[in-house]
């Protein structure tokens, strides 16, 4: 039996005071799966994904991550202490740090740790040779490939998604995301990644979810 | 690092309070004094004055309104829908005015312009007449004091509704040429209603200046709210009558900082960026195309270069009191301390309110954020009023029983005054600076590394580099401009420039007055270099 990396349950969240975006949602999450997330726009997929990195705090409900309570009743685990990496849609590279800096960033050590770190898993991602290439000269693709290595390199056992394919043309899409993919079950990384298309969703994960006004309905592949 | 994020959470609401607790104190000791007691010297200035301090702070009011409207107005209309010989340059010369004080165009125009000044010497000396000619008419009076506010204030009228014209869609202005108005009925029919919020918001920038002044006026010997302040304090010795008087003029600014407010709210009307089409610039030819330099080029060679070769004749040709002497290095240095002090104290507040707004949309954090950038709006006589009362409350009740010294004549007064004056021009530009980082990237940041202070110092502080310095630069540029508070908060003997140019210029010492009135003038190009790259960057069509 596969061990449970994430589970999510009854989880409820409100942006203001009675107005619910997520009502009693639960799943789980093997380790070394990558789970899509389906919905239409302003359902609360990358909601859900902030709430599980640490980013938002739930109404009501319960995250945890390998047995330990990430958010719940009495308990909050700070972002950066859950383990838990994050890649967004928008071009969120350090625009003053390097590609090599910017992968740097999270990862804890001392200097030799960082560097090798780094070269790692920019290599991993095929980005190593614009290591020192500031994000301004970088295309949108090489960009994501960079936020994608720098989640990676604090190593983390879970890694969330949000969108991150959706600014890049069919091509380059492909050929990210297939490399994306592999590192994952490489590193035997569990993933959740929120998309809007079901057929990135179909290629790209192991179970889909469709997330409905008010609750979580598997989709079947 | 949870313990830094947990000490800061708690500590922040305490420290701002305690910073706005001394910066609303002086204007809570201006109010109150409408509440105490009215003595004789109140019933003589009711009786005898306050009329004459009314009609002309309203004849003053009104006619530099109207020149301005038709400076500001005229070059911006001109500027942005025509093409007329030297436009390029004068797109952004024409705001260099702003560079120059009112006070010291005064006095650079009484030099000129006086019966024994530059400019009828000149005629003399051309038309060979008597000595006693006169050509040009006498300038210290009220027509002289709305001439020098007109033309040094208009550029605020300029920007403001250049800033709207730009917006305006072509669109809009083919459909009111479909619907067979002329050029004319386009421009006072369809884009004046247009601008019209601009255009109040400008205007009430250029009222609130020109009732806050006191240098120009007091030269012209118009005698004002400021210039009645003033002489209540110091020639009746008589605080609290000033005080009384500070507090109606702060009403009257009061209402022109809420117009400016709701009208600079309601400007998005003027233009909708999903249907905006750029307007074209008709050229102009001939006459035509030279009428309309001369319009805009006037208001550029009255309100700076006149002034600037003035006093550079001054400066240059008397050098009895030159850059390098030991009184204008003296002032110079005293100004740039104080100038980085408030600098640096202003721009760390504004980081450290708009880094924690970043995180915590608060209400008290923003409201605490609006009311200080209010600050710019009161005038310095007025500060240095209820900072003087102030003072002298702490020193009587706490101070002087603890420290034995004495806050009063203290360079501390003037620090604050500073602080509530130029605290708008820190929070503006570390406003925008911050809202160019993407929220994204905290999300990113947070994920990596928890602390925010980590993410404030390694993420932010790179990115807000040029903000933190601009403004730096311009809380400097309004400290070196800054008069009436200076001149009554300033411990005894210690000169900034714009004293040593007041006190040169009230003995009619113009020549030693020039040097020091130049630097002034220099310094002030700073924000005129930014106010440029903002208009360069303002039309939504090049977005």
């Amino acid at each position: 039996m596969m061990k449970e990396a994430l589970n999510v349950k009854n989880l409820s969240f409100e942006f203001k005071k009675d107005n619910e975006i997520l009502t009693d949602i639960s799943f789980n999450l093997a380790e070394g799966e990558i789970l899509g997330i389906l919905g239409p726009s302003g359902i609360g997929k990358s909601s859900l994904l902030r709430l599980i990195a640490g980013l938002e705090k739930p109404k009501s409900g319960e995250i945890s991550h390998y047995d330990q309570i990430l958010s719940g009743r009495n308990t909050f685990v700070l972002p950066h202490k859950r383990g838990i990496g994050l890649v967004l849609q928008e071009k969120v590279l350090f625009p003053h740090l390097n590609s090599l800096e910017n992968v740097k960033f999270g990862v804890k050590g001392n200097k030799a740790k960082k560097d090798a770190q780094a070269k790692k898993y920019l290599k991993l991602l095929k980005a190593e040779e614009f290591s020192q290439s500031y994000p301004n000269s970088l295309s949108g693709g090489e960009q994501q490939r960079v936020a994608i290595a720098r989640a990676l390199a604090p190593e983390p056992k879970t890694v969330l998604l949000d969108e991150p394919f959706s600014s890049l043309d069919t091509n380059l899409r492909e050929e990210l995301r297939n490399d994306a993919k592999a590192l994952f079950k490489k590193t035997n990384t569990s993933c959740i990644i929120v998309t809007h298309e079901l057929e990135e969703a179909r290629v790209f994960c192991d179970r889909i979810f469709r997330l409905e006004k008010g609750s979580i309905k598997l989709v079947t592949i | 690092m949870s313990l830094i994020n947990f000490s800061v959470k708690n500590l922040w609401p305490f420290l701002i309070t305690i910073f706005l607790l001394i910066l609303l104190a002086p204007i809570f000791f201006v109010l109150i004094s409408l509440f105490g007691e009215y003595n004789e010297n109140w019933s003589h200035l009711y009786n005898y004055v306050l009329s004459k301090y009314l009609l002309n702070s309203f004849f003053l009011i009104l006619g530099v309104s109207i020149l301005s409207i038709i400076l500001g107005v005229g070059s911006a209309w001109l500027i942005t829908n025509y093409d007329f010989v030297n436009k390029a340059w004068l797109e952004w010369a024409v705001i260099l005015p702003l560079a120059v004080p009112p006070y010291i165009l005064a006095y650079t125009f009484t030099g000129l312009f006086d019966s024994y000044g530059t400019a009828n010497e000149i005629i003399r000396i051309i038309f060979d007449t008597k000595d006693n000619y006169i050509f040009f008419p006498n300038v210290r009076n009220i027509y002289g004091a709305i001439i020098v506010f007109s033309f040094t204030l208009y550029p605020y009228i300029y920007l403001t509704t250049r800033m709207a014209f730009l917006n305006q869609s072509r669109s809009l202005m083919e459909a009111g040429t479909l619907m067979g108005l002329n050029s004319w009925s386009l421009f006072y029919k369809l884009a004046i209603p247009l601008i019209r919020p601009a255009l109040i918001a400008g205007l009430a920038l250029v009222i609130m200046e020109t009732i806050s002044d006191f240098g120009a006026v007091e030269h012209f010997a118009v005698q004002t709210f400021t210039t009645g302040i003033f002489r209540t304090w110091f020639g009746m010795y008589d605080l609290n009558t000033a005080m009384q008087l500070s507090s109606l003029l702060l009403i009257f600014i009061a209402f022109f900082v809420v117009l400016e407010r709701t009208e600079r709210n309601k400007m998005s009307y003027t233009y909708s960026n999903s249907t905006f089409r750029k307007t074209d610039s008709k050229k102009l030819k001939g006459l035509k195309s030279i009428c309309a330099f001369l319009f805009c080029f006037t208001p550029l060679f009255v309100g700076f270069i006149l002034p600037i070769i003035e006093l550079t004749n001054w400066a240059i040709f008397f050098p009895s009191e030159n850059f390098f002497s030991e009184n204008v290095i003296y002032s110079f240095f005293n100004t740039i301390w104080l100038g980085i002090s408030a600098g640096i104290i202003c721009t760390m507040f504004a980081l450290f309110i708009n880094f924690l707004k970043r995180f915590d949309e608060d209400f008290f954090l923003n409201s605490s954020s609006q009311l200080l950038a209010l600050g710019y709006a009161l005038p310095g006589l007025v500060l240095a009023v209820g900072i003087i009362q102030f003072f002298s409350f702490l020193d009587d009740y706490f101070i002087r029983y603890f420290l034995k010294i004495s806050l009063v004549g203290s360079l501390i007064g003037l620090i604050i005054a500073y602080t509530i004056k130029a605290y708008a021009l820190a929070n503006n530009t570390i406003e925008s600076g911050f809202k160019r980082i993407s929220s994204s990237i905290d999300d990113a940041s947070l994920s990596l590394k928890g602390s925010k202070f980590s993410i404030f110092y390694r993420i932010h502080m790179p990115l807000l580099k040029t903000s933190i310095l601009t403004s730096l630069l311009l809380v400097i540029s309004e400290v070196i401009k800054e008069l009436p508070a200076t001149l009554i908060l300033r411990p005894f003997n210690f000169d900034t420039l714009a004293v040593s140019t007041y006190i040169y210029a009230s003995e009619e010492r113009m020549y030693e007055a020039a040097s020091p009135a130049m630097l002034i003038v220099l310094v002030g190009l700073i924000p005129i270099f930014f106010l440029s790259r903002i208009i360069r960057d303002s039309r939504p069509g090049n977005l």
